[in-house]
């Protein structure tokens, strides 16, 4: 019997073929892990914004309501003995830095992740310290000093980001990639889970009350302002005012929208569902691969529309 | 530790800058509307991180006025029909929430 024997084309398919089908074993989670990473950077960056944002729109807002009123005098602490946003933030700034760098923790993260599906030699890392510098890996100390008295809600974020931080020091062992990778997202996910919990019950509690009201404010305020002075204007001067009145109505319909918490919340879905897939069993990765593409559309698609919004209520 | 109900008194404030253009109070009772509203945001924005101690009966008193306040505002017929004791239910919800201040014992 004659042994069939390929031609040079087919023996080029078949070792591409080889090729391909070994590429993606070995860098199966490539594609969604970038993907997470990408759009972790890019909630983050628009989170940050946000919450830098904070004391500045006080400040604007403040400065828009004198500016509305004459009779109002610029001041730094109030005639009810209140500082204004002039005269001390009405954040704390640490601690608005503190949780700039919780969720830069969680930056470093999926970093990590990142660098575990593409590294070829994953014991190169060297420790968490290392990599993080001493601002991130003693992040948990910087929430101590704040909580108390100073930061109600800052014990919160202790206990997920001190394990975390031992979690990702736990990335740096030399393992095959798949199960350096699970065991990755098996030791951080829950922390991470926490501190973007605490995140977004810090927009529902706190940042989401100050917007909606701060853009009710701004614009009742210019609303007060061109009824009092519409006699005494001319048509531009009228067309002016009412351009800036309905911008600000359109930041009012964008605050009550909940974009911020909406953005967060997209985040914990995608991360489940990378949870998911990478702690499935073998015959269950096809469900939740899919699911993770689907979390991970979703928030594409939403980053787009909700940092869109977000950026209105930032000044 | 307990808290006092911020979301209502967020309801409150948006409630009173509503009324600030509302044309059917008068234009004193406007400013009135708006003057309140600033000054409870500004106190909304340390009592949304302020903590009581358990049963400090001034923030149980409070929640219960703001939840009254919220609902008199909330029917238009009535609080424009009584617009001066809605105002001045609104004053003295802006007073009795600037004393919670003092016994707070801690802010964000």
């Amino acid at each position: 019997m004659k042994t069939p024997t390929w031609r040079a084309p087919q023996r080029l398919a078949a070792v591409a073929l080889t090729f391909v089908l070994v590429g993606c074993t070995a860098n199966r989670y490539e594609a969604p892990v970038s993907s997470f990473r990408d759009k972790t950077q890019q909630t983050i960056n628009v989170l940050s914004s946000f919450y830098s944002s904070r004391n500045s729109y006080e400040v604007d807002l403040y400065l828009q309501g004198v500016a509305a009123d004459s009779s109002l005098p610029l001041q730094t602490t109030d005639a009810y003995g209140s500082p204004t946003p002039l005269g001390k933030p009405v954040f704390s700034p640490a601690s608005i830095k503190a949780r700039l760098d919780a969720l830069n923790l969680i930056g470093v993260y999926a970093n990590r992740l990142y660098d575990l599906v593409n590294t070829t030699a994953p014991s190169k890392f060297q420790s968490a310290t290392t990599a993080l510098g001493n601002n991130l890996s003693s992040l948990d100390k910087s929430f101590q000093n704040l909580q108390g008295a100073t930061d109600p809600t800052a014990s919160k974020y202790i206990g997920p980001i001190s394990s975390l931080v031992g979690a990702i020091g736990e990335m740096f062992l030399d393992r095959k990639r798949d199960e350096l990778i699970t065991k990755a997202v098996r030791d951080g996910a829950p922390q991470v889970d926490l501190i973007l919990s605490q995140v977004r019950d810090d927009m529902e509690r706190i940042f989401s009350l100050e917007i909606i009201t701060g853009s009710n404010e701004k614009l009742a305020t210019l609303i007060a302002s061109y009824n009092a002075d519409r006699a005494k204007l001319n048509y531009e001067q009228r067309m002016a005012r009412l351009s800036l009145i309905r911008s600000s109505a359109n930041e009012v319909a964008a605050s009550v929208g909940g974009a911020p918490i909406a953005l967060v919340t997209s985040m914990m879905d995608a991360h489940k569902a990378l949870v998911q897939e990478a702690t499935a069993p073998a015959k269950a990765k096809a469900t939740s691969r899919s699911a993770l593409n689907g979390a991970l559309d979703q928030w594409t698609n939403q980053i787009q529309t909700l940092s869109t919004e977000i950026k209105t209520l930032i000044h | 530790m307990i808290k006092v109900d911020t979301t209502t008194l967020s309801n409150v404030i948006n409630q009173c800058f509503a009324y600030s253009s509302d044309g059917r109070l008068s234009a004193d009772e406007q400013t009135a509307m708006l003057a309140d509203g600033k000054r409870l945001r500004g106190l909304l924005l340390n009592l949304l991180s302020a903590q009581f101690d358990d049963s400090t009966q001034a923030v149980i008193d409070a929640n219960k006025q703001l939840t009254a306040v919220n609902t008199a505002l909330a029917n238009s017929a009535t609080a424009l029909a009584n617009a001066a004791q809605t105002l001045n239910a609104v004053s003295t919800l802006v007073g009795n929430l600037d004393k919670l201040l003092n016994v707070a014992s801690g802010f964000i």
